[in-house]
């Protein structure tokens, strides 16, 4: 966890040339190479809400926009809301037929619930929502005032989209198709496009055509509202008017009252899964259960390339030999072999060499048949600054693999340390 | 870096058959219902306080000066309970820290000057800042790393967080010396 | 000093904690350990149904420009001091069911009405008046007025003076409901 609280005193180079900590870059088993953040696939693998840990289904996620059915944000403060109950008596007079039904028990208090935040206190009985008689979900849904202009708008744009990619695609096959050998059934017979498509059960394109025709554009007007008479003149309460993010958060109402604040439906988190790019193998793919920590596969550098940590350091005088203590650990089940370089002696990017020279002979000579495969990560050469010359020990040091039964015995060091 | 060897005065401190090492200067309210499960550090002015419901933590927890571990309460129609405290393996509380938490999973970091709000629940693998407030009942999902007031998630934790975790709790256990041992 | 503690019948009071000066700690008080209330520049009246938990100080600060005899720090009813907080007043008066959450600072010149939550980690420095029902929280000191009061930690209070007897020493009632409220008035006053 010391890589968490401290600074990143050493660093990998990964095979992009960026410069991270261990804790931060995977290990392609198949590429033999070192990859990071930068240089590989993130895919997502599903959606859940990070409150109440349901899994979305990624359809059912898009048609709810990422945000979650049964949990809230606080529209004030962005914090989760809680639900919270009270005892409510019913009104003698219930107005609604529902209420009606309940006429007989309504003499016992009713189980009443709204939502409540926990760190700016604000609930939803702030903005005059009634409270509900279930526990989750049954919250007014609010439309937005431009929802059909939206859907209008979402549907001219589908329908040009379409209709721009039919259009490559018939001048693509013009492109090729040598005109006036052979006369189509459209040319010959006078059907229109459309009838074409019917005959060949095709999707037919009226719907986009009708989209695209019935599609009134919006009109700029140079009337303005009249602003209110007092405008100017009356007294502007800061407790009363929403801030900037409160705003933006809805950006369908952009409410510039508090009392116009609504809760907010959570935004979904994903659970993601990451694939080299070069050899399309997955190098992390999480459990599916989004409480879980475990993974299905997780090739990380911490468990592949030898972890290197300084002990002891003295403060660098120019012109003076200072110690520079390393512990280096290998955490694998083999024996490996560790050679220090100079940093001028590092192998350009082209060679499949891993800096800090990893010498793992058997799987070297692996490494020699992917060399074919076409490189779609990009390869750079590291940038570094080098201020001091170090000298290192000559011969190659040799770590034992990682002891396993280690970590049963209390008193004894578990790695192999140099 | 590697962990600095930490020197605490041999006579301030109990160690117990399972490896705990609990400081003098603690207040354990009502320590029957304290279970540490093994190799925890408490250490000193810190406040347990099994007197308002159990307090559980796993192995290899460490609970820093000053801390105070609350068991949280909620309030019914009918009065008030005071919710037992789990707390997984692996815990790190940093110092003046009050954690108000429900549960608290493995693999937890949690800063210094932290306030853990009521009835939080921290999944396994979190970290969450020094001088966070995390407002009451919040989640905090697995990998997830928390900072600020109120806590937001500013980025996710490595991988290989249970390792670096376990390695870290191990590692300050056994950096955890006696002055005397010289 | 200490010899001018007053706890009234109904409080629980935990040995482990340090009181110092006049203070007076109204009945249904739940003082948990290790709090520190020091009453240097005038008396501390704690009322009644107040929690203060643990590492929570309360310090009627000396100040030069204090008024002879000191006016007293009155503590309303139903406010809660979370873990760790700290109020430093020289001539405050809090009103009643004030939420101080875990870890805040009420500086001197704070001046509190009722029904306001100081969030968790919030520090008040400068001088100024919370209105009713304020809230303030986040590092930012977000201010908002809330509608309705705090609600009322009686329920916790009875769990609490049922609970604490059973793990805590504590500290006895020594003065009876009758005597303290004709001492309280009087007592100020005369000193010099």
């Amino acid at each position: 966890m010391a890589y968490l609280t401290q600074p990143d005193y050493v660093k990998y180079i990964c095979s992009c040339g960026q410069l991270k900590p261990i804790t931060s870059l995977y290990f392609c088993r198949h590429c033999l190479k070192i990859r990071c953040g930068f240089c590989i696939c993130h895919e997502v693998d599903s959606h859940y809400c990070a409150n109440c840990l349901e899994n979305m289904p990624s359809s059912e996620a898009r048609l709810k926009k990422n945000r979650c059915s049964s949990c809230f944000d606080c529209p004030s403060c962005f914090h989760t809301l809680s639900t919270r109950a009270t005892m409510a008596q019913p009104r003698q007079t219930p107005q609604d037929p529902a209420g009606g039904d309940t006429k007989v028990e309504s003499k016992q208090p009713k189980k009443m619930y709204y939502l409540s935040c926990f760190n700016c206190r604000w609930t939803s009985r702030d903005v005059g929502i009634p409270d509900q008689p279930v526990a989750s979900g049954g919250w007014p849904e609010r439309t937005n005032p431009f929802a059909a202009r939206v859907n209008q708008l979402l549907d001219y744009y589908k329908a040009i989209a379409l209709q721009e990619k039919q259009e490559k695609i018939e001048r693509e096959r013009k492109k090729f198709t040598i005109r006036g050998k052979y006369i189509t059934l459209t040319d010959k017979t006078g059907l229109t496009g459309a009838m074409a498509r019917n005959i060949a059960g095709l999707p037919s394109s009226d719907s986009s055509c009708s989209a695209i025709a019935n599609f009134v554009p919006s009109q700029a007007s140079a009337e303005v509202e009249e602003l209110p008479e007092d405008y100017y003149t009356k007294e502007v309460n800061l407790n009363q008017i929403t801030s900037m993010p409160q705003r933006l958060a809805s950006p369908e109402w952009q409410p510039v009252s508090v009392s116009r604040l609504h809760p907010l439906a959570k935004l979904l988190s994903v659970k993601r899964s990451q694939r080299c790019r070069v050899c399309d193998h997955n190098l992390t793919k999480p459990e599916y259960n989004p409480g879980s920590i475990k993974f299905k596969i997780e090739l990380l550098a911490y468990y592949h390339v030898p972890e290197v940590k300084i002990i002891s350091h003295e403060p660098v005088k120019a012109g003076e030999k200072t110690a520079l203590l390393l512990k280096l650990t290998n955490p694998t089940g083999h024996e490996m072999q560790i050679k220090l370089l100079q940093p001028e002696d590092l192998p350009p990017p082209e060679e499949k060499e891993e800096p800090k020279s990893i010498e793992k002979s058997l799987e070297k000579s692996l490494n020699l048949e992917k060399d074919t495969s076409s490189y779609k990560a990009i390869e750079r050469e590291p940038q570094y600054s080098v201020t001091s010359r170090v000298t290192s020990p000559p011969t190659a040091l040799t770590l034992a693999q990682r002891d396993d039964a280690a970590e049963y015995d209390d008193d004894a060091q578990h790695d192999t340390t140099e | 870096m590697e962990l600095q060897d930490t020197y605490y005065n041999k006579s301030e401190y109990v160690e117990t058959a399972s490896g705990n090492k609990v400081s003098r200067q603690t207040v354990l309210c009502g320590s029957q219902n304290i279970v540490l499960h093994g190799k925890v550090i408490v250490q000193s002015d810190a406040i347990i306080r099994g007197d308002l419901a159990n307090v559980k933590t796993g192995r290899f927890c460490i609970i820093s000066k000053g801390s105070v571990i609350r068991p949280p309460f909620k309030k019914f129609s009918k009065g008030v309970a005071f919710f037992p405290l789990q707390m997984g393996d692996h815990v790190f509380v940093g110092e003046n820290t009050v954690v108000n938490a429900a549960v608290v999973g493995s693999y937890v970091y949690i800063g210094k000057n932290v306030v853990i709000g009521r009835r939080c629940v921290l999944k396994d693998c979190c970290m969450i800042e020094d001088n966070s407030v995390l407002p009451a009942e919040t989640v905090v999902p697995s990998f997830a790393r928390y900072s600020g007031s109120p806590a937001r998630l500013i980025t996710t934790l490595p991988e290989a967080t249970p390792d670096l975790m376990t390695e870290f709790t191990k590692s300050y256990y056994q950096h955890f010396l006696p002055t005397t041992v010289q | 000093m200490s010899h001018n503690i007053k706890i009234l019948p109904g409080a629980t009071v935990c040995e482990d904690c340090t009181l110092e000066g006049d203070i007076t700690i109204g009945g249904g008080t739940v003082i948990h350990p290790r709090v520190t209330i020091i009453a240097e520049g005038g008396p501390i009246i704690i009322a009644e149904y107040c929690i203060i938990e643990e590492y929570s100080t309360i310090i009627h600060k000396k100040s030069d420009q204090q008024e002879n005899p000191p006016k007293p720090l009155f503590i309303g009813a139903h406010n809660v001091f979370e873990v760790g907080c700290k109020l430093e007043s020289p001539c405050g008066h809090i009103g009643e069911s004030n939420v101080f959450e875990c870890r805040s600072y009420v500086g001197v010149d704070v001046k509190i009405g009722s029904g306001c939550v100081v969030g968790a980690a919030c520090h008040l420095t400068a001088p100024q008046t919370l209105v009713d029902n304020t809230v303030i929280w986040g590092s930012e000191h977000h201010i908002r007025e809330a509608l309705e009061k705090q609600p009322s930690q009686l329920l916790q209070l009875d769990f609490l003076s049922k609970v604490m007897p059973n793990y805590h020493r504590l500290r006895k009632p020594n003065v009876h409901k009758r005597q303290s409220s004709t001492r309280q008035s009087q007592e100020p006053s005369p000193k010099p």
